[in-house]
């Protein structure tokens, strides 16, 4: 019988991507055996075929494209004893490992397959994009229709042209960033639509995308049918009314051979799932401690896999977290305090999800959260049952961008047994 | 370009596929020919692929002696071709005294229908049986035979079977005129040459009706019952097939479990415009409400795909047409194949063969027919040591492309090579199932237009999604060898 070998490492992150990078990183200076284990055969992740600026503005302090931000971390990688599987993929992760003390994870690659067992696991796959059978658009299924990440992929890995007249759905920043793409590349973008009656990316975005380029960008609008047999010959859009319906009556054909669709990111949690990781319906990532691990002790989550996030270098400072607390676990060197009996967060009001799920009584920690609409006028209220612990002053709020709590102790011991923690954005009226 | 063959079928569903590997059995020549550009392109692809049982159609009809044989014969194909099947049973939900009386009807209907094991049962059971399903239902009939399988991995496995024991497969061959020559016989126009054929096999599904008038019958008219069906992510344990209580127009919306663990919702039944492929957005509304009657926790957001075909119904009868013809001899029909046509399929073949031999064919069995399939491993069914073995003795095998349903580079190779190979992105998910998953081929759509491309030697412009005309990609935005922008390299 064929023999599939084993290696042991203290930390093994799955995913190479801005998140794994930075948690094999941050694991490895603290003193972990580290290995990453890349589907692709590069490091890097998306940021490869991300070639517009925007990135490292925190990190770096300089304004890079994604390869270049990725390259940092990639050259940073390879100086620091990582251990890097390129081409390979995690098939499954198992508490079996050296006698049940430590996680299996089993790997396959042109190399064969591999069995690697280690105290922490980092899961840091990243997310897909939400297609259009998710949103269910109606109509012909011909060629044409693509995710913005895919067309991406073909304008700047494949040097191969999508199409020749481009509608693009949805106004996330990779619809914004591909209008600008395709403008570029010479294809016609005829208008970006968006079903919300605000767009869904960073302002900067709208401004340097669209209006730059006299994009129009048409709100409270969506795509209700896709028409042609072979290849796209048309769709036709809508006007939706409060309830985010189409309206009867507004359709309109417009005619192209390409439709995009930036209609969301959802967080690639597959095999945290078979793991036994407990996934947050509302972030559709895994529910975790202040440390970024999950319900299965030793298994951690970072970076869009966990949730969604706005700006890569928000993706490394949390994977820089989730690195050190990994290895903090693999090595013994974390604190042990009172996470037997952890405070759960809630969201309230207008936050459409808090991360970290729980929190231990001692810990000091931020709260991740993006608000579910634009509010002018709002303010963060963290309370314990009744009780009102913190008021934030009121400003603006947008689903686009993504916000921090702050978590003090004082807070924390304020909340009685059996209470939660709750996390709220409230709109605030005029004076 | 002209070639002369003993039987032509025309239309490579899954009725056309099964009677070719069939009839491949004997001394003859076949010809398959195929309007698309691949197997199962009409309703074979646009199909729940339940195999149900038999206990609905009406007794004494074609469909119904069709159906209970062509479900019992199942085993037996997919052991010998290589196809996933599962026999799971099946439950009809009753919600109340109505319903009862109903399922009562079809559990006798069964009955006369030669279905096995039919029996009414109450909650206790159902929950035993289903633990998903509703436990509002107050009764159900459970049929233990109903099973479940990919249609269009049926269609290609007999088409490939068919092929290698010396059938002929030819694809994007519309029939456009038939003539009868004096001597007898037919002689077939396609934009791909001429077929002469002693015997014509009319199985070109919504196309059956023109077939039958080109070829000096009556001609069938054709209705358009379209259907819209939609497919869920994997679960944990794939669901048994559940039946609401049917209607005269069809068997209602049913929710099934799928050989690789996807849940399927199927099928809506509109008559619309032939040819229309369309979903509508009530349909899929109607999907999702009437599975979520079946299955109260199934999470009808996590839609994968929807789509939407035809089922080839004949106007005036709700039954299937397998005959000689009356008026012309050397043609005959299996017509009208709408559901349950995959359940039906093996035995409209066996059916096709009889009908052969009563209008005084010879058929010889041949001495090198191999009714077992040859294929290709499943890498992501494959236990962890034959995979292991895989990638020792070919690299390509460890190269997974399809990360949703790990699809390695090797086996999307091997189905662009199989006979009748894959020359489309479509082709190619239909017989590996790169890029069937959760995010429909975004991660791997340019990799697998890559290596079809290669393999067959073709601009990647020039590699369909589907049939000709549906381009993926045209040439290159940049003249080929100019700097193509800012691609991190390493060491820069």
């Amino acid at each position: 019988m064929t023999r599939i070998e084993t290696r042991d490492y203290d930390v093994v992150v799955i995913g190479g991507g801005p998140a794994g990078m930075g948690a094999a990183l941050a694991a490895r200076e603290a003193g972990a055996s580290t290995v990453i284990i890349e589907r692709n055969a590069h490091l890097g992740g998306i940021l490869r075929q991300c070639i517009h600026p925007g990135f490292g503005l925190t990190h770096f302090k300089a304004e890079l494209t994604g390869p270049e931000y990725a390259q940092r971390f990639i050259n940073r990688v390879r100086e620091a004893d990582i251990d890097v599987m390129l081409g390979s993929m995690v098939l499954g992760i198992d508490e079996g490992g050296r006698g049940g003390t430590a996680h299996n994870v089993t790997v396959m690659g042109e190399g064969g397959m591999v069995r690697l067992t280690c105290r922490s696991a980092v899961l840091a796959m990243g997310c897909r994009e939400r297609t259009r059978s998710e949103i269910k658009i109606p109509g012909s299924r011909p060629a044409g229709v693509y995710t913005a990440g895919l067309a991406q992929r073909y304008i700047n890995i494949e040097n191969l042209r999508p199409g020749h007249r481009v509608v693009i759905l949805g106004s996330g920043d990779i619809g914004l960033i591909m209008a600008r793409r395709c403008a570029l590349e010479g294809l016609e973008v005829e208008g970006v639509y968006e079903l919300m009656p605000y767009a869904n990316g960073l302002h900067r975005n709208v401004k340097n995308c669209l209006e730059d380029f006299g994009i129009p960008l048409h709100l409270s609008t969506t795509v209700t049918r896709v028409i042609g047999r072979d290849r796209v010959e048309a769709v036709e859009v809508s006007r939706v009314g409060e309830d985010l319906s189409p309206i009867p009556g507004t359709e309109r054909v417009v005619p192209c051979d390409t439709l995009l669709l930036s209609v969301g990111l959802v967080p690639e949690n597959e095999l945290a799932r078979s793991a036994g990781v407990e996934i947050d319906p509302r972030t559709r990532g895994a529910r975790v401690d202040q440390d970024l691990q999950t319900n299965v002790a030793g298994i951690f989550s970072c970076g869009n896999v966990l949730h969604v996030h706005d700006l890569a270098d928000n993706v490394t400072a949390e994977a820089t977290r989730a690195g050190r607390a990994a290895a903090a676990h693999a090595l013994g060197t974390g604190e042990r305090d009172g996470l037997a009996a952890p405070i759960a967060l809630e969201p309230g009001g207008m936050a459409g999800y808090i991360v970290p799920a729980r929190i231990g009584r001692m810990a000091t920690a931020k709260a991740f959260f993006r608000v579910r609409r634009p509010l002018d006028r709002a303010q963060i209220v963290i309370s314990a049952g009744d009780t009102v612990l913190f008021r934030g002053k009121v400003r603006d709020y947008k689903p686009s961008i993504m916000e921090t709590a702050p978590i003090t102790a004082k807070m924390l011991a304020a909340v009685g047994p059996g209470e939660a923690l709750t996390i709220s954005i409230d709109p605030v009226e005029e004076a | 370009m002209q070639a002369r063959y003993d039987i032509a079928i025309v239309g490579a569903g899954i009725t056309g596929c099964a009677i070719a590997r069939q009839l491949s059995r004997f001394d003859k020549s076949i010809c398959l020919i195929e309007a698309g550009d691949d197997i199962a392109l009409g309703a074979t692809k646009a199909n729940g692929g339940l195999v149900h049982a038999g206990y609905d159609p009406s007794p004494g009809t074609m469909k119904a002696r069709m159906n209970a044989r062509g479900c019992a014969l199942y085993d037996r194909w997919s052991e010998e071709l290589g196809f996933g099947f599962r026999r799971t049973g099946s439950l009809v939900l009753g919600f109340c005294d109505e319903d009862r009386a109903e399922l009562e009807r079809l559990r006798k209907n069964g009955i006369a229908n030669g279905v096995p094991h039919l029996e009414i049962v109450g909650p206790e059971r159902i929950g035993e049986l289903e633990p998903r399903a509703n436990p509002d239902a107050t009764c159900a009939l459970w049929c233990p035979s109903t099973g479940y399988v990919d249609p269009f991995e049926v269609a290609i496995a007999a088409a490939e079977n068919a092929v290698s024991n010396g059938a002929t497969f030819m694809r994007g061959a519309p029939v456009t005129a038939i003539d009868r020559p004096e001597g007898g016989g037919f002689s077939l126009s396609t934009p791909r040459g001429t077929v002469l054929c002693s015997t014509l096999i009319n199985a070109a599904g919504s196309g059956a009706g023109e077939i039958s008038r080109m070829a000096g019958d009556r001609g069938l008219r054709m209705v358009w019952r379209q259907g819209n069906i939609a497919v869920l992510d994997k679960e944990p344990r794939a669901l048994m097939p559940l039946y609401p209580v049917p209607t005269p127009m069809s068997k209602g919306v049913i929710v099934t479990g799928t050989v690789h663990g996807n849940t399927v919702i199927t099928a809506t039944a509109e008559i619309r415009g032939q040819g229309d492929k369309d979903t509508y957005a009530d349909d899929v509304e109607a999907l999702l409400s009437g599975a979520r009657r079946l299955v109260p926790d199934l999470d009808t957001r996590r839609v994968v795909r929807t789509f939407a075909g035809g089922r080839a119904v004949i106007e005036g009868t709700n039954d299937f047409l397998i005959e000689a013809s009356k008026s012309t001899p050397g043609l005959f029909h299996a017509a009208g194949i709408q559901s349950p046509g995959v359940a039906s399929a093996p035995a409209v073949a066996e059916r096709m063969e009889q009908l052969l031999r009563e209008t005084g064919i010879e058929l010889v069995e041949r001495a090198d027919w191999d009714p077992v399939r040859r294929m290709p491993d499943d890498f992501d069914l494959a236990p962890i040591e034959r995979k292991e073995e895989l990638i020792e003795a070919d690299p390509a095998w460890g190269r997974v492309v399809c990360r949703c349903e790990t699809v390695p580079e090797a086996e999307i190779v091997a189905a662009i090579h199989r006979e009748p190979g894959a020359v489309s992105v479509e082709g190619v998910k239909r017989r590996c199932r790169a890029g069937m998953g959760r995010c429909q081929s975004g991660f791997c759509q340019s990799r697998v237009v890559e290596i079809i491309a290669r393999e067959l030697g073709v601009e990647p412009s020039e590699v369909p999604l589907e049939d000709a005309g549906s381009w993926i990609v045209d040439g290159p935005l940049k003249k080929p060898g100019a700097p193509v922008g800012a691609i991190a390299e390493e060491g820069r």
